[in-house]
């Protein structure tokens, strides 16, 4: 409806007579001698009119960016108007009004661009796109003349790539003042090079980076210096070289998140980037018997096929002894798989508990494959209490322990 | 005891403690936050600028599709905004020759077009005042990576008046095409190319309507406890219907009302303004009452930048009861000459002119007016509008003569006889001036001098008035006082002699 009455608005400023040509409604003598209605930009243009020699006579002129008025230019029955360079410079329609009483002379001064172009502004985007046949970047140049004016339509722009051994070029046509053109992105990654070139004048040197495009599956691998559950050395899970459908190496830095699954079914989790397609993460060896179930994931991309580790348990047994009325508790020593002292850090769990409920938790790490509990008489006072000692997943309980 | 000793110690040092940190923290985080202020990044992206709504010409976007990336409404309405405000500032400029904000939407080298002008306009002491009422812009081209972008702007309406040495020189309405690029750079859509394809100038043909007569015998009306604001809180339907039943029988056929422009919300209408427009006209449909709706009452800017925030104003309202059979004629402005003096003849006439092409393009069904103070004004315009109208407060004696000068003007168009009446007032401030019975005197008179011409008219007014808000004539007693009594029903009520020659 709002169209609609936009359209009666339009129809009901009627467009006068004098649109593309100049107009003779004058009633007096003066009259325009310039011919001329196309001008290249750049050009002195002056509009001449003959028959006054009135000074005060000024000349209405309006073209792209603004309005003025000018003054003449008197000589022998003749008023010259010297349209100034921001107006003749700029391609586009020019529109004046001879500003005097009687007549209304008025008319219009095409300017066309200059034919040789001095800067071809260019512009590429996005900077980098995926291999593959779906993903693109687009050119766009706008070649301009010494004016700043974009050239006319249907201006030749070639277009130069190098990817890899190939070099390609085509031929593109300005339209709307621009030319522009899409460029699909190859299969194999790599570094696209572009150049554009306009009646003889060249640009400068753009870049599109094709980036691998996303990985697929893969598979993993696992290495550890010994199988036993010492709760110190590190097993290293590497992948095969991740590889786009392509076959390209997926770009460095690809994250990777290796899900390791334990016999009771929690889930550890460590993660690595890739260096040339190969992703690396650490996990600590487990501290008792365990299954490992491991799967790496590109999360929502790819996966990979699952590994199972099998840790040996390494503490077959260990000695608790009490002393300082039953306060002070020694645990150890605590012996690895060549019966040497466990390396430090193992951990110990104590529990202290009466009547069922759980009075006092410490936890400690082996020191020298020893682990000492001091019980403080100001926390637990004096009574029967069970107490439960965990280490490298064996547990021993002592009931009726007297503090 | 001791145990309980050392708890009391213990917590004590504790709270203490707690305290310390928590002072220290606030008065660390407070002197963090002072050297942070000023510094939001936001202000660095333009997320937020704030704006307020200054330039609205029409935009009707042609949504052909582009050949390049597929443009969402968020980015076409930044497109829109820095395009209007690219325009908007570029008529500032030219009419102050100062660049303000040139920087904001012109690229560096577009800008030098518009900084060479200004130069040699300063130095001409050449000015342009210029709007542009209408664009139709159609995206032709979006860049892949969203910072290019190609539109070609058709059927752009400007008004222009070019002024030099602050003398008015000339003025033109220009229709023309441009194609322009405009880049995104810091967060504003730029322009970076603006090329004119083609212009031509308009000339101002606006069709009216011929009719031999109006036939209107009627009154200005205002609700007795809200004149001036009959829109407003105390809004009150039961009491303007009533008002329209004792209109009506007293054998009159018009009334004429009035549309504040800013309490109806300037250029954003408001629904619930419109909403109480739509309850008085149905309200006078079903008393078979005959309405001219006066638009832009308390307007008074004319302003060439303001002209598009007042045609989105007048587009909303006559969009909306176009069709509505109680509307008689548009009024576009209320006495529009008194502002001659203080806001140039030139733009005033220039700003009915441009608003009766705008209302006769909406709405070209119903007859069109303006409401002028006086029979000097009474000839303008005459082209334009399909019956003159003009208000009278002078001696019923001088009537005829003065008409008898206006019909040599105006000699192929009803003349109305839009407002006229007496103030009843005779009290301190004017003693002995007006009474009932001379109020009586005038309207007899003046109607046996319109029945003699044959003449349509509206009488003010209905009601005799308690408050004049200041904006109508000022705050002095002596003026707002007589104002208050031109009813010819009083504020009590009660009919006054003058109502009995009004009614027939």
């Amino acid at each position: 409806m709002m169209k609609l009455n936009y359209f009666l608005y339009g129809l009901l400023w009627c467009i006068s007579s004098s649109t593309n040509n100049i107009s003779v409604i004058n009633n007096d003598s003066i009259r325009l001698k310039t011919e001329q209605q196309n001008f290249t930009a750049g050009t002195t243009i002056v509009l001449t009119f003959s028959g006054s020699e009135d000074a005060s006579i000024r000349l209405y002129c309006s073209n792209s960016y603004g309005t003025t008025l000018l003054n003449p230019k008197v000589t022998t029955n003749e008023l010259q108007y010297i349209l100034p360079a921001h107006i003749s410079n700029k391609a586009g329609v020019v529109q004046w009004k001879l500003l005097n009483n009687a007549s209304s002379l008025s008319g219009i001064v095409h300017i066309v661009p200059q034919e040789q172009p001095v800067s071809l502004e260019t512009y590429v985007g996005p900077p980098s796109i995926e291999a593959g046949k779906t993903d693109y970047t687009m050119l766009v140049t706008i070649p301009t003349d010494t004016f700043d004016n974009p050239l006319p339509e249907n201006t030749k722009v070639t277009l130069r790539r190098q990817f890899l051994s190939s070099e390609q070029q085509d031929t593109i046509k300005t339209s709307n003042l621009i030319a522009y053109q899409n460029m699909y992105a190859p299969i194999k990654s790599g570094r696209m090079l572009l150049a554009t070139e306009c009646l003889n004048l060249n640009s400068k040197e753009y870049t599109v980076e094709i980036m691998p495009a996303i990985a697929t599956d893969f598979e993993i691998f696992s290495k550890r210096s010994h199988e036993y559950a010492d709760g110190n050395q590190l097993t290293t899970f590497t992948t095969s070289i991740l590889k786009d459908k392509y076959g390209n190496t997926v770009s460095d830095g690809t994250y990777v998140e290796f899900i390791i699954k334990n016999a009771h079914g929690n889930l550890l989790k460590t993660v690595g980037m890739t260096i040339d397609g190969v992703a690396t993460a650490q996990m600590m060896h487990p501290d008792h018997e365990e299954t490992w179930k491991i799967k790496a994931y590109v999360t929502g991309i790819s996966e990979s096929n699952t590994l199972s580790l099998t840790y040996k348990q390494v503490v077959k047994d260990f000695t608790v002894s009490f002393s300082k009325n039953n306060r002070n508790i020694e645990v150890g020593p605590l012996q690895s798989f060549m019966k040497q002292h466990i390396p430090d850090g193992l951990q110990v769990m104590l529990h202290i508990s009466q009547n069922g409920n759980v009075v006092k938790s410490d936890l400690k790490e082996s020191r020298n494959g020893f682990v000492n509990f001091e019980l403080n008489p100001n926390v637990i006072s004096n009574g029967k209490y069970v107490i439960h000692i965990t280490a490298a997943g064996i547990t021993k309980i002592f009931k009726e322990i007297q503090l | 005891m001791i145990k309980t000793d050392k708890n009391i110690m213990r917590g004590f040092l504790v709270l203490t403690y707690v305290f310390i940190i928590s002072m220290l923290i606030f008065l660390v985080s407070s002197a963090f936050g002072y050297l942070n202020t000023g510094a939001d990044r936001s202000h660095m992206l333009h997320t937020e600028v704030k704006k307020e709504q200054i330039y609205l010409p029409k935009m009707t976007w042609i949504n052909d599709g582009n050949k390049g990336r597929k443009l969402d409404t968020q980015t076409l309405t930044q497109i829109e905004n820095d395009y209007l405000n690219a325009w908007y500032i570029r008529h500032v400029a030219y009419k102050t020759n100062q660049t303000v904000g040139i920087d904001d939407y012109y690229t560096e080298n577009a800008r030098k077009n518009i900084l060479e002008y200004v130069a040699q306009n300063e130095e001409q002491k050449i000015t342009i005042h210029t709007t542009t009422l209408s664009h139709e812009p159609n995206i032709e081209f979006f860049s892949e990576d969203g910072q290019l972008v190609v539109l070609k702007d058709t059927n752009v309406i400007a008004y222009k008046q070019v002024y030099q040495n602050e003398t008015f020189v000339t003025e033109t309405t220009e229709i023309a095409n441009y194609t322009v690029i405009l880049l995104l750079e810091d967060g504003f859509w730029r322009i970076r190319h603006l090329v004119k394809d083609s212009v031509e100038t308009l000339q101002n043909t606006t069709q009216t309507k011929k009719i031999a007569s109006v036939n209107l015998q009627g009154i200005n009306y205002y609700p007795q406890a809200t004149p001036w604001d009959m829109y407003g809180d105390n809004f009150d339907l039961k009491s303007i219907q009533n008002d329209f039943e004792i209109i009506k029988k007293a054998g009159l056929n018009t009334i004429r009302i009035f549309i504040p422009y800013e309490d109806f919300g300037k250029a954003n209408v408001q629904s619930s303004k419109l909403e109480k427009l739509q309850k008085v006209l149905d309200a006078a449909e079903e008393k078979q009452l005959k309405v001219i709706a006066t638009l832009f009452d308390f307007y008074g800017d004319y302003r060439i930048l303001d002209w598009t925030l007042t045609q989105r104003h007048a587009e909303m309202i006559v969009t909306t009861f176009k069709n509505h059979k109680a509307l008689f004629a548009w009024d576009i402005k209320n006495e529009p000459n008194l502002d001659f003096k203080t806001r140039g003849k030139q733009n005033v006439i220039a700003w009915l002119e441009s608003m009766i092409s705008l209302v006769k393009s909406i709405d070209n069904k119903h007859l069109l007016t303006i409401g002028w103070s006086n029979m000097e004004s009474a000839h303008l315009l005459q082209n334009t509008v399909d019956f003159v109208s003009f208000h009278y407060y002078d001696a019923p004696a001088d009537f005829s003569q003065q008409y008898a000068q206006l019909k040599l003007k105006v000699t192929d168009k009803p003349i109305v006889l839009g407002e006229f009446g007496q103030s009843s007032y005779g009290g301190f401030w004017k003693p002995f001036v007006g009474s009932e019975k001379k109020q009586a005197a005038y309207f007899t008179e003046m109607l046996q001098i319109l029945e003699a011409e044959d003449m349509s008219y509206l009488v003010w007014t209905l009601y005799d008035f308690e408050d004049i808000p200041s904006k109508v004539v000022g705050k002095r007693p002596w003026r707002t006082n007589p104002q208050k009594k031109f009813g010819i029903i009083d504020n009590k009520g009660n009919k006054k002699k003058a109502f009995e020659c009004i009614a027939q």
